[in-house]
């Protein structure tokens, strides 16, 4: 397998706090990476630094023998699209509009709109099936069909890598789902390489391949995904204990907090 | 409706405004000769340049509500005004008179203060992680009450015909007018609205807020940069010349978005024109009200922003609930 993108030693210090340090890992060609975590693990923090939001203390970022420190803004926006966690301030937005905005990177200031842009549109809301609220406003949208919209947007500038920092947090079990489905669409069908914030365990060790585990901003593990859901691994990651089933319908293991009897 | 048709009514509007407000005034001459006289050399200047004045405020204000994705800030609101107006201020105070390439030596104090000042807020609220509009608009009333008492020394240090000269500027007045004044002012509306035009795929970005402008490739530091910049010239210049005219900023675009939307590439034109005809009417109604003497233009603006203003206030406050 080729490395699509690799981190090494990247260290993120906000006045003297160091919310992540010496962080490495690679991001193989097709991969989809789940970073798990407690909360204010620097998880969201690893993701902004990826994405150029927030610039790292040190450490570097390789993407095609390039360091991600030397590509303009809009360089890095060819490579990586990200879907943000929580979104504000899009209420006057036609959802349609903001599709298309997706676009910029692919743009100078004189280039008009053309027929790439127009596939490429047309491609990302079929696949996140949003023609049904194109003409609405942001506002007005669920929770599932807001992170719908969001992922159309990020498809929009057509990167090999997405990533995106907790995509189903805030939606109900049959959105979730839904949006779980859509992202290993996009892994599986159309190749683009996934690195996902997640807080769910059982989605990330059986969907996902590979494991980045974070804990105070150090990385605890890195491994396989099939290797999660070990007890001694959880506990030392959540501080809480795990015991084990299967699912009555698929076989597979997993994982439930332990209750205290 | 179109954006374009929008767009044509508004130009039509403008075009009406200026052609009635020429016509209108407090003069009862007779006189042909001199009706000519007082047309072409006092009322046509007076409505370009308030033209100008017009469109160059509510297209600063409208980068401002973009950039800080609320309606609420505008240069006025976040003591950008205040900087400018403590640098003419001081201008005038300290007795310089210079001027460099045909431009007063005040519209570059004016500039110079205006820059402290967004600065100086900037600064401030980026201290803390992402910045709350709040803090930003706390910032920009400590900092606008901060250059007022500033402004205040200098007019109580000051001898009376300065201190008076600085009092009636700090009113907004559209009255000290002939066509030198326009060639002033030109230069920077046109680079400030040039700038904004170039920049308005990004100003759409930046309204999503600063993650998903980042995210989607737009170098967010540097054009906020470069628009602080391009506006502090406008508005230092806008204030140099005709005093600190408040609410316009906020107003028009507020309506304009209203009207046409938020897609920056149909909301500038439409801003620019309206902020124009607005203050064109706004002078047209300050200099008739008490004629022959006249209402200075800001008292005016004010009038009608500050219940504009609460009102944006009320209507953000029910939205976040």
């Amino acid at each position: 397998m080729t490395i699509q993108l690799n981190v090494s030693d990247l260290t993120l210090k906000i006045a003297n706090k160091t919310l992540l340090s010496n962080i490495s890992f690679d991001l193989l060609k097709g991969d989809y990476l789940c970073i798990l975590g407690p909360n204010g693990a620097g998880k969201s923090s690893l993701l902004k630094i990826l994405m150029g939001i927030t610039p790292a203390s040190s450490g570097e970022v390789i993407i095609h023998q390039q360091s991600l420190s030397q590509l303009s803004q809009k360089q890095r926006a060819r490579q990586l699209s990200y879907v943000p966690q929580a979104h504000q301030g899009l209420l006057h937005f036609k959802v349609e509009e903001f599709i298309k905005m997706g676009r910029y990177a692919h743009h100078s200031v004189l280039s008009e709109w053309n027929t790439n842009d127009r596939l490429a549109v047309e491609r990302a809301i079929t696949i996140t099936q949003t023609e049904g609220f194109l003409k609405r406003q942001m506002n007005t949208l669920s929770g599932g069909e807001a992170q719908r919209v969001m992922i159309a947007a990020a498809l929009c500038q057509q990167t090999p890598i997405l990533l995106l920092d907790e995509p189903t947090s805030f939606l109900d079990p049959r959105h979730q789902v839904e949006v779980h489905q859509l992202i290993m669409q996009l892994n599986q069908q159309h190749g683009i390489s996934i690195i996902e914030v997640s807080h769910d365990l059982n989605h990330a060790a059986q969907h996902s391949q590979h494991i980045l585990a974070l804990k105070q901003g150090k990385k605890l593990w890195y491994g396989p995904s099939a290797d999660l859901l070990e007890t001694d691994r959880l506990s030392a990651l959540y501080e809480q204990q795990f015991v084990f089933t299967s699912h009555p319908q698929t076989g597979a293991k997993v994982a439930l907090p332990s209750e205290v009897l | 409706m179109k954006p374009t048709t929008i767009i044509i009514l508004l130009i039509l509007a403008t075009l009406i405004t200026l052609g009635f407000s020429s016509y209108l005034g407090s003069s009862t001459i007779t006189n042909p000769d001199i009706q000519q006289h007082i047309l072409t050399q006092i009322r046509i200047p007076r409505i370009l340049f308030a033209f100008l004045a017009g469109s160059g405020l509510a297209l600063c204000g409208m980068v401002f509500q973009a950039m800080f994705h609320n309606p609420l800030a505008t240069p006025f609101t976040l003591g950008v005004a205040s900087g400018a107006s403590l640098g003419a201020a001081l201008y005038v105070y300290l007795g310089f008179n210079i001027s460099l390439l045909g431009i007063d030596g005040g519209t570059f104090a004016a500039f110079l203060g205006a820059l402290l000042a967004i600065t100086f807020v900037y600064s401030i609220s980026r201290l803390q992680r992402g910045f709350s509009p709040e803090t930003l608009l706390l910032t920009g009333v400590a900092i606008s009450f901060f250059f007022s008492s500033l402004i205040l020394f200098t007019q109580y240090l000051s001898n009376l015909t300065d201190s008076f000269q600085i009092i009636r500027w700090l009113m907004g007045s559209l009255t000290t007018v002939g066509y030198q004044d326009i060639l002033q002012l030109l230069p920077f509306v046109t680079l400030c609205a040039a700038t904004i035009i170039w920049l308005s795929r990004e100003l759409n970005l930046l309204m999503a807020g600063d993650d998903i402008a980042l995210s989607r490739g737009v170098s967010v530091h540097s054009v906020r940069y470069l628009l602080f910049f391009v506006t502090s010239l406008c508005v230092g210049a806008i204030v140099a010349l005709c005093g600190p005219i408040g609410f316009v900023g906020m107003m028009v675009p507020h309506i304009c978005r209203l009207l046409i939307g938020s897609d920056h590439r149909w909301l500038i034109p439409a801003t620019l024109l309206f902020g124009g005809t607005f203050l064109i009417i706004c002078d047209t109604i300050a200099r008739l009200v008490i004629a022959p003497a006249e209402i200075p233009v800001g008292v005016i603006t004010t009038l009608l922003g500050g219940p504009f203003f609460l009102w944006l206030l009320i209507k953000s406050r029910n939205n976040e609930t």
